[in-house]
């Protein structure tokens, strides 16, 4: 579904990503794991669009997409939930999720898509009215996590939604995430907890220093001594 | 002191320019001294202001106030009361210099990085404009003749333009001077770390407060003495040209266009933008009036749009990709 | 007491007019990080294209808004993607000297092509007097009341209950964020700064019956709203209507309680206290 092809990425002209290749299929839950700095948030920017593309391509659905503008991205269903959840803290939890499907294909569809977000969570069906700046860490995750499905995603893209939370919250993200894989969402999960991500993706991928360094079927990659290497940076 | 500041001293490049500079009241006739004197006073209070504009990144349109201070205070005590106005100088220095301070503090209060100093300076120039033109001891809206200048330099008179000429040339290397030794400077250092970044250079120590107010203050003492020699070279003093937040606005925008934080960029866009301004004014303000400053908002713009380091450090850069070219 | 009284009641109508002012300074500094010190020559702008259509065509200013306003958005627009936006991105400061730039172009625009001798564009409200009890209200400074709160709430309602309002918000609030969600966050920022000079040529049209204007007035109105802005906490709406009423009213008591001076200098003396004593403006936000 979701393509790229050696794809070298980065700001200003220094590459954060080198020729980096990934698939992810329709319905797939990937993950995409590695240390501090290895690339992946870049990787994710890359597929939104906030990075810009040096070489390489970028395929959804057969179709070239490198050249398509950031907001076209989100109506095509590429909806990245951003580390550190980035809720709109002045706003309350129906005004988050109301932005979240701000995007001209989704605006239709927001009171379905409300109605599922509601059921997902329904912690967050109890608080709509507050502004998202007071809940706690796990329930802002939750808003995030809901702002980008009223978005209409088609790729969920997840960047390090276990941050900062309690294992309890950790857990409950976690079982979000199969339920949504169930669903018949695309998923890519960007994580550093190696453990948790092996154990909920199909398919993982590691990514060292701007460049895949392990990939294959989630139990292969937790086996690979290449993928530990990966994360002590040897 | 940076090491490489005294030995810059001995260079005689500036010593020579400086003499050549010094010539000119022998080869020029009246009108053009006139404008090179007034590009000399926008040089200095362009310096002055880099100080704590350029420098310290603290946009401050407070600068009026400090020139009217210079210029209708000192006048005010000699016109008043008949105080020399040498010691009127000082005596405005002094005052400038305090309400510099406590700028710097109400602002350390307000504190909302750069923009609060722009926002409260903009009011304080706004408050010393409706103060002068309201107070008669300082001419009020009519504003204060000086006694002829007889030449007498115990009692601040330069013997006409030539004197002037050479007293104004004189300030304004001096503001260059001080800029130069300010950024080679621990003060330099500091301004430009809380230029940069406010909260960095908190969290290593640099104090706020206390550099702020010493860039300001010192900024205000030497706009302060330029607007006491310009007061005594026009002899007239308006409150509506020396304490106008339109000065001001003058001032930040020939040394944003020379280049803010340089030494010599200020000055630079002081030459290149005073002068321009005095002959369009000369040529068009009888039928045209606003042209020269129409002209001065379109330079100011495109300037900012395509250099935006300003016009000196541009050029240097050039110079510097081509050695010896 | 009835000169109080009529002070109080003056000094609220003018000053929601100066709320207003600050309203649109408050939106756009909100949501790109600016202040524009070009604001109160804007407003001149906008009174001199009112003066403009009543010389041509005898229009009254309350009508000429329908065509000042939409001029001043479309300038606003201008402005902002071609001479602002180029370096917001890079070097915010710049933003002052460039809009300071944009001040002078105004002024002496205006200058050249009106001259400077002060003028006026008369309005047929701008004699209307009433009288309740015995406190006499001007027509003028009614209508300016009402329509500014009327504005404002209207500015309110759009933020907090349409999708381009709260896209808004959300831009002020977390722009990355907004940005994921598909948020043009360079069009909401242009968009912003339009309003936000388009409601200057409102605030002219209400500001100018009575008043005689002048190339060089716009300065003075950039400081007003400045003052307005910074007492308001700079994004709050309620506090900054509250700002523009405490200068009103500062201005109005000085007027008739004070001498002269001192009552021009009064609402500077107030901003100046409040600085000193209440840093975060007037209003509090836990």
């Amino acid at each position: 579904m979701l393509e790229m092809q050696g794809i070298t990425a980065g700001y200003d002209g220094v590459p954060a990503l080198r020729d980096v290749s990934i698939a992810v299929g329709r319905g797939e839950l990937v993950g995409l794991l590695g240390a501090n700095n290895a690339g992946k948030s870049t990787l994710i920017n890359v597929i939104s669009g906030t990075v810009p593309i040096m070489s390489g391509r970028l395929i959804l659905d057969g179709e070239d997409i490198s050249n398509v503008g950031a907001q076209r991205r989100v109506e095509l269903g590429l909806v990245q939930v951003p580390e550190g959840r980035l809720v709109f803290p002045q706003m309350t939890v129906r005004e988050n999720l109301l932005l979240g499907g701000y995007n001209r294909k989704a605006r239709p569809a927001r009171p379905a898509n409300m109605d599922h977000v509601v059921s997902l969570f329904p912690r967050l069906g109890e608080r709509l009215g507050q502004l998202a700046g007071t809940l706690s860490g796990g329930e802002q995750q939750m808003v995030a996590i809901g702002r980008g499905l009223m978005a209409g995603a088609r790729v969920l893209m997840l960047d390090e939604p276990s941050l900062g939370l309690s294992p309890l919250f950790v857990q409950f993200i976690f079982e979000i995430i199969d339920k949504l894989h169930a669903e018949g969402m695309t998923i890519l999960l960007v994580e550093q907890n190696l453990s948790l991500t092996v154990r909920h993706a199909d398919r993982c991928y590691v990514l060292e220093r701007g460049v895949v360094a392990v990939e294959g079927p989630s139990a292969t990659v937790a086996d690979d001594p290449r993928t530990r290497a990966a994360y002590l940076g040897m | 002191m940076r090491p490489d500041f005294w030995p810059a001293l001995r260079s005689p490049i500036p010593w020579v320019l400086l003499a050549l500079a010094a010539t000119m009241p022998f080869l020029l006739p009246n009108y053009y001294l006139h404008i090179l004197t007034i590009t000399l006073v926008y040089a200095a209070l362009a310096s002055s202001w880099n100080i704590v504009g350029g420098i310290a990144g603290q946009i401050s349109l407070a600068h009026s106030l400090f020139v009217g201070a210079g210029a209708m205070l000192a006048s005010a005590l000699l016109v008043k009361l008949g105080i020399n106005m040498w010691l009127g100088m000082i005596v405005a220095a002094a005052f400038s210099a305090a309400m510099g301070a406590a700028i710097s503090f109400i602002d350390y209060r307000f504190r909302l990085g750069h923009l609060s100093f722009a926002l409260i300076t903009m009011a304080f120039a706004e408050m010393a404009e409706i103060y002068v033109t309201n107070t008669e001891f300082l001419g009020g809206a009519s504003g204060l003749f000086l006694p002829k200048d007889q030449g007498n330099l115990l009692a601040f008179q330069f013997g006409g333009i030539n004197g002037v000429y050479w007293i104004m040339l004189a300030m304004a290397a001096l503001c260059v001077l001080v800029n130069f030794a300010i950024l080679s400077s621990p003060l330099g250092y500091n301004l430009r770390s809380i230029r940069d970044n406010e909260n960095a250079a908190q969290a290593i120590g640099v104090g706020l407060l206390r550099n702020k107010t010493w860039a300001m203050t010192i900024s205000a003492v030497l706009t302060s003495i330029v607007g006491t020699i310009y007061a005594r070279y026009l002899a007239f003093v308006d409150p509506y040209l020396l304490v106008s937040p339109v000065l001001t606005i003058e001032i930040v925008l020939f040394a944003t266009v020379g280049g803010l934080g340089s030494a010599l960029g200020p000055a630079v866009g002081a030459f290149l933008l005073a002068p321009l301004g005095e002959i369009l004014r000369g040529h068009f303000g009888g039928f045209l009036p606003g042209f020269h400053y129409f002209v001065y908002g379109l330079v100011v713009v495109g300037v900012i749009l395509m250099m935006p380091a300003g016009v000196w450090p541009s050029l240097r850069e050039k110079f510097a990709r081509r050695p010896a070219a | 007491m009835d000169e109080l009284l009529q002070a109080l009641v003056q000094g609220f109508f003018v000053g929601s007019a100066y709320g207003l002012l600050a309203l649109g300074m408050g939106l756009v500094y909100g949501v790109s990080g600016i202040v524009n010190f070009a604001h109160g020559d804007f407003v001149s702008l906008g009174m001199y294209l009112c003066f403009a259509l009543f010389t041509a065509f005898a229009l009254d200013p309350y009508v000429s808004v329908v065509i000042t306003a939409p001029v001043m958005i479309a300038l606003g627009a201008v402005v902002y993607r071609f001479l602002i936006k180029p370096i917001a991105g890079r070097q915010l400061l710049m933003v002052i000297q460039l809009t300071l730039g944009v001040a002078l172009l105004i002024q002496n625009g205006l200058m050249m092509a009106f001259g400077g001798q002060p003028t006026r564009a008369p309005s047929m409200i701008e004699s209307k007097l009433f009288l309740v009890g015995d406190v006499v209200i001007r027509g003028a400074h009614l209508v300016a009341c009402i329509v500014s709160f009327a504005l404002a709430i209207l500015l309110y309602v759009m933020l907090q209950s349409t999708d381009i309002g709260r896209a808004i918000r959300a831009v002020q609030q977390e722009p990355r964020a907004a940005a994921l969600m598909g948020v043009d966050v360079g069009r909401v920022q242009v968009m912003t700064f339009a309003i936000g000079v388009g409601i200057l040529a409102i605030a002219a049209a209400l500001l100018l019956p009575g008043l005689p204007i002048q190339p060089t007035q716009g300065l003075r109105f950039t400081v007003i709203t400045l003052l307005v802005f910074v007492l308001g906490g700079m994004t709050n709406f309620v506090a900054i209507m509250l700002g523009g009423v405490v200068i009103g009213v500062a201005e109005a008591i000085g007027t008739i309680y004070m001498t002269h001076t001192l009552g021009q200098l009064l609402p500077y003396l107030i901003f100046v206290a409040i600085m000193l004593f209440r840093p975060q403006g007037l209003v509090w936000r836990s």
